[in-house]
């Protein structure tokens, strides 16, 4: 039975294929140096007129592929087709079929006249992918490794070094001058290919990794993250308490239209929820201006015996005076929380007395309002 | 008379001949070997033995690029190729000499 498609022979790519099946038992490297110019004399062979069966088509002019074959076969002195020959078309190779592929493809470029430029202009531009080739396999491995980070240059002397050393491995092979033996090559060729396959969904990753940072540089100096001249505060919940100047506060201090200070008042905001400057229920260390030691805040118990934080000043104590009792901080028994120092004794007076209580205010609207 | 099996023995002198005459690749030197009156033999028949020939010594080979065309593959002769050469061509004339007699000895008888 013939190993032969009748399509697979109706053009020359076609029977030289089939010639190089029958030969398959040969060996790679010895059908390669049979076969290596085959489709040019065969395509001279087609175009000479005095060949015998001129015009007609391949399977006349040069008989069956395996004839062909076997008659180069014996012409070089090589043993006829083993009866196994046949198993390699059974279980073709892949790799040997896309090398075959690729020097056929080569083949067919070279022998177009424009090819001749662009490939040496290819060749030329050799050396860089090696330089590339070796960045991918650091790349790579930085990434096997753990790298969180994604970047385009070692961000350290031991990633510099593996980069160098990948380099130089990837320029020496390229150059011929290490990996030659066949036992290793398979390793550097198996690297080749991982870097052919990797580079591009790298460059890919990598860009947009750098567009994201790129990103939030720009929102972050474009002040929409806080900008240059405040202080980022990132947190999972908006900010609470109460900010002046940028500055979250930790006491608010109250003093009434002459300037004198109240103490125990209730301050809530235009919801009736109360403000409060503190959320750590106690826990938190403040410092006061030219204090030589962190306070502590205690709060109030309102008539239902709920905690108030909203009632100004925070009375408190040194942290250090205070004590863990289950789980919470308190002051021992016998000291009491005390007033933490005023800014200031007294604020200055408003210039008018405050005679108008809120109720009449809003019996009697202000005659200048619009009617 | 069918002159293929003749040629099979004389294949590799015909075509040190051609080479040695001037370097060729594959097809090259099928067509000199037509042009020179050698019809039967068969292109793959060429190429074996031009492989076969250059594998024990007797030829050179070296790629000559080509603007228009495929690369190709040039066999020459060298000093090898050239003894074997003039030994075989010492034998064929000698055979063909005897042959040569012996059958015209058998035309006058």
């Amino acid at each position: 039975m013939s190993v032969l498609d009748t399509t697979d022979v109706l053009d020359v790519e076609g029977y030289a294929a089939a010639v190089r099946r029958s030969l398959a038992d040969l060996g790679p490297e010895l059908v390669e140096d049979l076969t290596d110019d085959l489709e040019a004399d065969l395509t001279d062979a087609l175009a000479d007129e005095r060949h015998v069966a001129h015009g007609r088509g391949l399977l006349e002019q040069f008989g069956p592929p395996e004839a062909y074959a076997a008659e180069l076969r014996a012409a070089a002195g090589l043993a006829p087709a083993a009866a196994h020959g046949r198993r390699s078309r059974l279980f073709p190779d892949p790799v040997e079929d896309a090398r075959r592929l690729g020097r056929w493809t080569l083949l067919r470029l070279r022998a177009q006249a424009w090819w001749a430029p662009v490939e040496s202009f290819l060749v030329a531009l050799r050396p860089v992918w090696w330089l590339v080739r070796g960045w991918v396999v650091y790349e790579l491995v930085a990434l096997m490794l753990g790298s969180d980070r994604s970047l385009w240059v070692p961000p350290n002397l031991a990633a510099f070094l593996v980069l160098a050393g990948s380099v130089v491995l990837s320029v020496q092979w390229g150059r011929g001058a290490w990996f030659t033996s066949r036992r290793v090559s398979w390793l550097a060729t198996t690297a080749n290919v991982v870097a052919v396959v990797a580079v591009l969904p790298l460059l890919g990753w990598l860009q947009d990794e750098s567009a994201e940072r790129d990103g939030i540089y720009a929102g972050w100096i474009n002040g929409s993250l806080g900008g240059l001249d405040t202080e980022t505060i990132y947190r999972e919940t908006p900010v609470d308490g109460v900010v002046v100047d940028g500055m979250q506060v930790s006491n608010l201090f109250v003093y009434d239209a002459e300037g004198n200070p109240l103490t125990d008042v209730q301050v809530y905001d235009d919801r009736g929820r109360p403000v409060r400057t503190t959320y750590d229920d106690g826990f938190g260390q403040y410092w006061f201006p030219e204090g030589t030691e962190p306070w502590s805040f205690v709060s109030r118990t309102d008539a239902d015996g709920r905690a108030r934080w909203n009632v100004y000043p925070l009375h408190g104590a040194p942290t250090s005076q205070f004590t863990y009792d289950d789980g919470t901080q308190v002051l021992p028994a016998g000291t009491s929380a005390s007033m933490p120092p005023w800014p200031f004794a007294k604020a200055p007076a408003l210039d008018a007395p405050a005679d108008v209580t809120l109720g009449a205010e809003a019996d009697a609207p202000s005659p200048t309002s619009t009617p | 008379m069918d002159t293929t099996q003749l040629l099979k023995g004389v294949l590799d002198l015909a075509v040190l001949a051609v080479v040695a005459d001037e370097d060729g690749y594959g097809y090259d030197v099928v067509r000199r070997l037509r042009a020179a009156g050698i019809e039967e033999v068969g292109d793959a028949s060429v190429y074996g033995t031009l492989r076969r020939l250059y594998s024990s010594g007797a030829l050179t080979s070296y790629v000559v690029p080509s603007d228009e065309g495929p690369h190709r593959k040039y066999y020459g002769i060298n000093a090898q190729g050239r003894a074997m050469l003039e030994a075989q061509r010492k034998d064929w004339q000698e055979f063909a000499g005897t042959m040569g007699r012996l059958l015209k000895t058998e035309v006058v008888r």
